[in-house]
């Protein structure tokens, strides 16, 4: 038990030594990548959350990261409800701060009503609704485009930016990752934590064992959106732009992805997962992009969708065969046999 | 296991690849082979003796930045490449060489961003031209503020020169060179509609069939109260989105409502060829005039197999490959049908051309005004600046911008012209002074 | 006024009759092999985009037509036997797989073609008019074609014996093996079937609309309610809801716009989800 704990120690202190000093030795445009993979972070740890820990395949993380992120947008550029939302449109603009928040707020909201109807249905019916919701807000995005910008959206000023300096921009990413990290590990390693995954591991016996599994799962789905939604108003306070990216399947699979790869249920296996990931596509792919023959209708969405398939097709168990293998290695690598 | 391995795989390629970063190839394709004599642009710089390197600088960059899977960014990045191989081939700008490399927009602003920042900052690109969505064009220059580069552009939101005109010393880098305003637009439709009737047309009642975006509401704040003038009804106002095609419900509401002219004003849509099969196959009686991107496109009347006969629009831009407005325009065109196998497929072509010899111009006259550093973007923007009205650039077009950085519009200039498909011919019918064709209207009608 | 009406009694009948086609292939495939096929929109813009290229390259449309359509039903099968075959009993990591190649396929599309759309060359032309309304003879091919090819569905499924293994398997997947039957053989042709289907919808839509890679997630989202509305595993089901829906969205077309169509299929998806999971004609699981 000791012996893990220290590992992952270590681990920490390596990597937070790593990328605080990153800025120093890296070219200025990869800061502005790594700086933006943090924010990415949150969204794959928040993912685990409902779907590692609590066991309920979320497929549409990405409407609350839309959400969080088209909440800030607008808290940033309230004229646009000019013309439909008035009264909203007199606004001033937000604190970057409450910006961020209140991103992580209308997700939670939005979180606890889409839990609330969708959580009630079996495992597969869930992964359908939930899958098919972002095209809904993406729709509307389209549709109400006076406010949301449709296609290309909108931006929010570089003065609204987490800071004009991409270092500074970047280590402010870091500190908001940090601290989400910080407090989804301690919820996840908590009390709460357990009954998550009591209601994963067994939803009839959790039940019978007194775990209010419907209160739970909802919790759990608000928590996960919450986050969502932080990152998705940070990322846009990041990037300065806001478009229904943000909503969209291929965000989507990226975070799932990672979170395969990773190792659902562990936190840091999503962690690890997403920087292998983020990095591979914005930067590696990005510069094998050049060298790929003209001939060849290959981009880097192209690579990074086959990498998809093969690790689904090789690794089907996917994410409840997956799961419960690695429970079954911990607890007995866990048990007082082996140490 | 099978995990464990995928992860080792992942991380070895993931450090092999990034340790591959430090030798990236070059991205300037292998040009073919071209017999044209490279034609020179006018007025032809002096070729002075080869000046010192200004800090070590060892190559002028030029990026070029748009939607790569469209004709309008594929028009960017050849007539920016066949820019640079021509004046590489006589001796580079100010004795360096110039080197293109691309970034591509995806017509998402989050990866525009993402690649004008790439280009400006691990490129070192000295300028960038490029753009082609309004919406998107607002982000970039956001990062253009950020990075200081100097950016010749596309799009035609009046926003756009609004920015410089309002914080001029954050936006002051961004010149709009392929084409006039949004609002032009409505000026030179209502021309057309004067035209029109001049030539007996009946036009009383208009639909507008318009692109879903924020361009084309410019372009009616100025064409409604144009049309007002003029006692003109409009009546019908459809909004398209991108890759919309469902035309034939549009049309034949319009045929109910008794419209005499439909009016596309599409860009973003992109769809023009179904717009003008459908009017064609349903034989509407109404004109088909007014602004469509896609129907400049010298293919465009074999893309539709015909049904582009009798299509009126406006020649973006001012140029069209059956009219070229100046010596350098005409040879341009056949140099790029010589390198490429075609003709430009989009108006953005000039534009993108005309920014690499801007450039070069500008540099060329800092430097024998005896600035220090001629490539400075501080100092290129001030040069660029003296081609106003009055003293435009005489390139492919008449370049010159106004105070607030958009392009100037006049006969003399850079206008959007009448123009129409006849039997698989583009032919300009109006204004006068450049016309070489009368309009023609559809036997149906 | 009756011209109007005329207009979406006519045009409502096409697109239901195109979208039936496409959502009975998809139904077909969960009906029978438990595969929700996310990719089912590729086989839809595939056979378009290969007639249109076969055709631009001098061979007769109609046999560009048949080649397309025939390729389109190979390429399903292989990705079943490569990809599907294995995975299939992880139902969402099926969802996860299919999206991707559904992503995949679409940006290569992009790559090659671009993103505008282009048209299919004309398997037939002429206009009739009822009235002052004018009407393609490709609408009327587009639905004629449909309907006799799902009448040919109905025949296959229910009089040959191939057809019937099929039911028997998609009612009682361990009954059938008892019996038998190789499910196996059984899935792979269903996956043939339900690929044709999608590509002839392709290729009748393209010749009326146009085919652009963005178009294969409409045809995706369109299949998906309307098998959602007709019931999982119903193909009957899928036909019904197919004309309510064309009808739904020519309505919604005519009056408010393309935008709201597609927003209004996708409302009616997740209330129908939410609330009867199992649809109109749905089989209990």
């Amino acid at each position: 038990m000791l012996k893990t704990d220290f590992k992952k120690l270590i681990l920490g202190i390596v990597f937070l030594v790593v990328f605080a000093a990153a800025p120093a030795f890296l070219p200025e445009a990869y800061v502005y990548l790594v700086g933006m993979m943090f924010l990415f972070l949150i969204l794959v740890i928040s993912w685990d959350v409902i779907v590692g820990y609590t066991g309920q395949v979320n497929l549409g993380h990405t409407v609350f990261v839309g959400l969080g992120a088209y909440t800030a947008a607008l808290m940033q550029v309230p004229s646009r409800f000019e013309g439909s939302v008035d009264f909203l449109a007199g606004m001033p603009q937000a604190p970057i701060p409450v910006s961020i928040l209140a991103g992580g707020i209308v997700a939670g909201f939005f979180g606890l009503a889409i839990g609330i109807i969708t959580l009630r249905l079996k495992g597969f019916y869930f992964s359908l609704v939930t899958a098919i919701l972002p095209l809904v807000f993406l729709k509307s995005v389209f549709v109400f485009s006076d406010i949301f910008g449709g296609e290309e959206g909108f931006s929010i000023g570089l003065e609204r930016s987490l800071a004009g300096d991409v270092t500074l921009r970047y280590y402010y990413a870091f500190v908001i990752f940090l601290i989400s990290f910080v407090i989804i590990y301690f919820i996840v390693n908590s009390r709460i934590g357990l009954r998550f995954r009591a209601v994963r591991d067994d939803e009839d016996l959790a039940e019978s064992i007194g775990v209010n599994v419907v209160r739970y799962k909802i919790l759990s789905f608000v928590i996960s959106s919450f986050f969502a939604g932080i990152g998705g108003a940070a990322i846009v306070h990041y990037r300065i732009t806001i478009g229904p990216d943000l909503y969209d399947i291929p965000l989507m699979l990226l975070i799932i992805l990672s979170a395969v790869i990773g190792g659902l249920g562990t936190l840091y296996g999503p962690l690890f997962g997403g920087i292998v990931i983020y990095l591979m596509k914005s930067w590696w792919l990005r510069s094998l992009l050049p060298s790929i023959p003209e001939w060849l209708p290959i981009n880097d969405d192209v690579i990074l969708y086959a990498i998809l398939i093969a690790v689904g097709v090789l690794a089907p168990e996917g994410i409840w065969g997956r799961v419960r293998e690695m429970l079954r290695e911990r607890a007995e690598a866990e048990s007082p046999q082996s140490t | 296991m099978m995990r464990k391995v995928l992860i080792l795989v992942l991380l070895a390629v993931l450090v092999f690849g990034c340790a591959q970063e430090e030798k990236k190839p070059e991205a300037t394709p292998t040009p073919k082979p071209a017999a044209t004599e490279t034609p020179k642009p006018t007025p032809t710089p002096e070729k002075t003796a080869t000046p010192p390197p200004f800090g070590g600088k060892k190559e002028v960059v030029i990026g070029v930045i748009g939607p790569m899977a469209l004709p309008e960014g594929t028009a960017e990045k050849n007539a920016a490449m066949l820019a640079a191989k021509e004046i590489n081939a006589q001796g580079g700008i100010l004795g360096l060489k110039v080197r293109v490399v691309v970034g591509d927009t995806k017509l998402k602003p989050d990866e525009a961003t993402k690649e004008f920042r790439r280009l400006a900052t691990e490129e070192k690109a000295d300028m960038i031209t490029g753009g082609f969505s309004s919406g998107i064009m607002s982000a970039m220059m956001e990062v253009m503020a950020e990075t200081k580069t100097v950016f010749l552009a596309d799009a035609s939101s009046p926003a756009h020169p609004a920015m410089v005109a309002k914080e001029y010393d954050k936006y002051k880098y961004w010149f709009r060179i392929s084409q006039n305003n949004g609002s032009t637009f409505a000026w030179d439709l209502a021309e057309m509609i004067d035209y029109l009737r001049d030539q007996g047309v009946t036009v009383n009642k208009v639909y507008i069939i318009r692109d879903e975006h924020v361009w084309t509401d410019a372009v009616m704040k100025g064409l409604t109260p144009l049309l007002e003038e003029r006692n003109i009804e409009i009546v019908g106002d459809e909004k398209v989105p991108r890759g919309y095609t469902e035309y034939e419900q549009l049309l034949l509401d319009a045929q109910d409502k008794g419209a005499d002219l439909i009016m596309p004003i599409l860009a973003i849509a992109g769809t023009g060829d179904v717009l003008a099969k459908q009017w064609a196959e349903l034989q509407i009686p109404a004109l088909l005039a007014g602004h469509d991107l896609a129907a400049i496109d010298a293919g465009f009347y074999e893309k539709t197999g015909g049904a582009a006969n009798y299509y009126i629009f406006l020649a973006d831009g001012g140029v069209l490959v059956t009219a070229p407005p100046t010596e350098m325009a005409a040879k341009f065109v056949e140099a790029y049908k010589k390198e490429y196998g075609h003709y430009p497929e989009s108006h953005q072509a000039y534009g993108a051309y005309d920014a690499v010899y801007i450039y070069k111009m500008a540099v060329e006259a800092a430097y024998k005004a005896g600035e220090k550093n001629p490539f400075d973007p501080d100092v290129v923007v001030k040069y660029l600046e003296k081609y106003k009205p009055g003293n435009p650039a005489k390139l492919t077009r008449n370049v010159a911008f106004h105070k607030n950085h958009a392009l100037v519009w006049g006969d003399d200039y850079v206008r959007n012209w009448i123009a129409q498909w006849q039997d698989g011919k583009q032919y300009i019918i109006y204004p006068s002074t450049v016309a070489n064709g009368q309009l023609k209207l559809p036997p149906w009608i | 006024m009756i011209d109007i009406a005329v207009r979406i009694i006519v045009y409502g009948a096409v697109v239901g009759g195109i979208w039936a086609l496409v959502a009975s292939g998809f139904s077909l495939i969960f009906g029978v092999a438990r595969i929700l096929n996310f990719a089912h929109g590729i086989f839809f813009i595939l056979a378009a985009y290969l007639g249109i290229v076969l055709a631009k390259s001098g061979v007769n449309p109609y046999l560009a037509t048949l080649i397309s359509i025939l390729f389109v039903g190979g390429f399903a099968v292989a990705i079943y036997t490569g990809l599907l075959a294995r995975i299939k009993e992880h139902e969402v990591m099926v969802i996860i797989v299919t999206l991707a190649i559904a992503l995949l396929v679409e940006q290569i599309l992009i790559i090659i073609f671009g993103e505008h759309g282009i048209s299919y060359p004309a398997l037939i032309s002429g206009v009739l008019r009822i009235g002052k309304t004018p009407i393609t003879y490709k609408r009327i091919l587009a639905f004629v074609v449909a309907v006799v090819v799902l009448a040919l569905l109905e025949l296959f499924i229910h009089k040959t014996r191939t057809g019937k293994m099929i039911m028997a398997s998609s009612q009682n997947y361990e009954g059938a093996l008892l019996v038998g039957i190789n499910v196996d053989r059984i899935f792979i042709i269903t996956m043939f079937l339900s690929a044709v289907l999608a590509g002839i919808g392709g290729v009748l839509y393209t010749q009326v609309f146009a085919a652009s890679p963005a178009a294969s997630l409409k045809a995706l989202i369109f299949a998906f309610a309307i098998v959602i509305l007709g019931g999982l595993g119903s193909i009957k089901g899928s036909i019904v809801a197919a004309f309510i829906i064309g009808y739904i969205i020519t309505i919604t077309n005519q009056f408010l716009g393309a935008q709201w169509a597609e927003f209004a299929a996708l409302l009616v998806i997740i209330a129908i989800l939410v609330f009867k999971p199992t649809g109109l004609f749905g089989v209990e699981e």
